[in-house]
């Protein structure tokens, strides 16, 4: 994940730094957030600020009383040892591919195994070089964090490190650019639409 | 986790729960009851407001207070203020609170629990209170209806099309409010 030598150029929106920050992004869409902060000290930096935000909106709530026993339980609690709570897997962990389905020639997805909405997907999709990606449109929110070597979508190159929030309505048809191969870790909203008969049967075989 | 010698207006800008903090860390439990006392129904608010269940909220709480207990050594004050380092802690346990709820839920991912622990604590030449209260000061400066866009961000799952629809708004106004309220936040706090 830190492979990323350049600087990041394209990082998600404020909104979805803050969301991440307050825990209530779309799980599974939390994934590819962290996978940019890791190689990107900008946003760090930033959701730093937006945790100071976070404590802001828990100091202004107005309290809701404690139930009458709840100091005497957290008392007791403190005294009794603290059970052994197996470690949260990494983040390179998670994003690193268990089993490569392998679609077309120099083209593999692999699921990110990541608590998502069943009608969500998570996962990482490489593609070799020169070779185009399905048309395809959006049910929802796609996130995208390129992880290695770049992709050119509209008049805009993003290379590894950066960031990419389409919302419904948004089709596009990303392509590899450069002679590298392309990995990228996806989150999308609902299956994804591919346009054309060719599409739909990739997409059907990939399971996005 | 130490008063810097020779800064005493420091001690001016010390919230009590950073001196309860540093006294629950030497495991004193009059502190921790008095800590209880000051946090866990704001704790509770908190989670309510995101949509936990009353009793969910106050069993969470007891969680994140029993968290507060056992990590109170690791709390540092330069790094960030004690609303900030117990709001962490709230929304990591509410996360893995969610995490056990879903079924679909094999490995879980868990949130840094300092975002910029590689960032050389240099640049940071406020302390982690400071910070906090110019966040709340630049929140308050903010037009009422970029407040509410913000404070949206934070408790929505989907604030765009929840703002659009609560305030009756096309997503593009509301995608341009919540840029310029952020901006504006940005620029008040690019020191921090
Ligand atoms: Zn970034």
């Amino acid at each position: 994940m830190t492979g990323a030598a350049v600087t990041p150029r394209h990082h998600p929106s404020e909104a979805t730094l803050a969301q991440y920050v307050a825990g209530t992004l779309r799980p599974g869409f939390d994934v590819v957030v962290a996978a940019h902060l890791s190689t990107c000290a900008h946003c760090r930096a930033e959701a730093a600020r937006l945790e100071a935000v976070g404590a802001a909106m828990l100091d202004e709530q107005a309290p809701v009383d404690m139930s009458a026993d709840a100091l005497d339980r957290a008392l007791a609690r403190i005294e009794t040892p603290e059970a052994e709570v197996p470690p949260a897997p990494t983040l390179a962990e998670v994003l690193t591919p268990r089993r490569r389905r392998w679609l077309a020639p120099g083209v593999w997805t692999a699921k990110v195994d990541t608590p998502r909405y069943a009608s969500d997907r998570v996962y990482l999709l490489g593609v070799g070089p020169g070779i185009s990606t399905a048309d395809h449109g959006h049910g929802g929110l796609e996130f995208t964090q390129v992880i290695s070597g770049a992709l050119q979508d509209g008049d805009i190159v993003y290379r590894a490190g950066d960031f990419i929030e389409h919302d419904a309505d948004h089709e596009h048809q990303p392509v590899v650019w450069g002679d590298e191969p392309c990995v990228c870790l996806f989150a999308t909203q609902g299956r994804l639409k591919p346009k054309g008969w060719l599409g739909r049967l990739v997409f059907a075989l990939a399971d996005v | 986790m130490f008063v810097s010698e020779g800064a005493p207006e420091r001690l001016s800008t010390e919230r009590p729960e950073t001196v309860l903090l540093r006294r629950i860390a030497l495991r004193d439990r009059a502190a921790f009851a008095e800590l209880f006392s000051l946090v866990a129904p704001k704790v509770k608010a908190y989670l309510i407001r995101l949509g936990t269940e009353a009793a969910g909220a106050e069993e969470l709480t007891q969680d994140v207070l029993l968290t507060v207990w056992r990590k109170a050594d690791q709390f540092d004050p330069a790094k960030a203020g004690p609303l900030t380092w117990i709001f962490v802690i709230a929304r990591n346990r509410r996360i893995d609170a969610l995490r056990r709820e879903r079924s679909t839920v094999t490995y879980g991912f868990e949130p840094p629990e300092q975002a910029d622990e590689d960032t050389p604590s240099a640049e940071a030449q406020l302390s982690g209170t400071e910070r906090e209260i110019r966040v709340r000061e630049a929140l308050k400066l903010l037009p009422p209806d970029q407040q509410e866009v913000v404070r949206r961000s934070f408790f929505d799952e989907q604030p765009h099309s929840e703002i659009a629809e609560a305030l009756n708004l096309p997503l593009g106004t509301v995608k341009s409010r919540l840029r310029l309220a952020f901006a504006k936040l940005r620029d008040r706090l690019e020191d921090l």
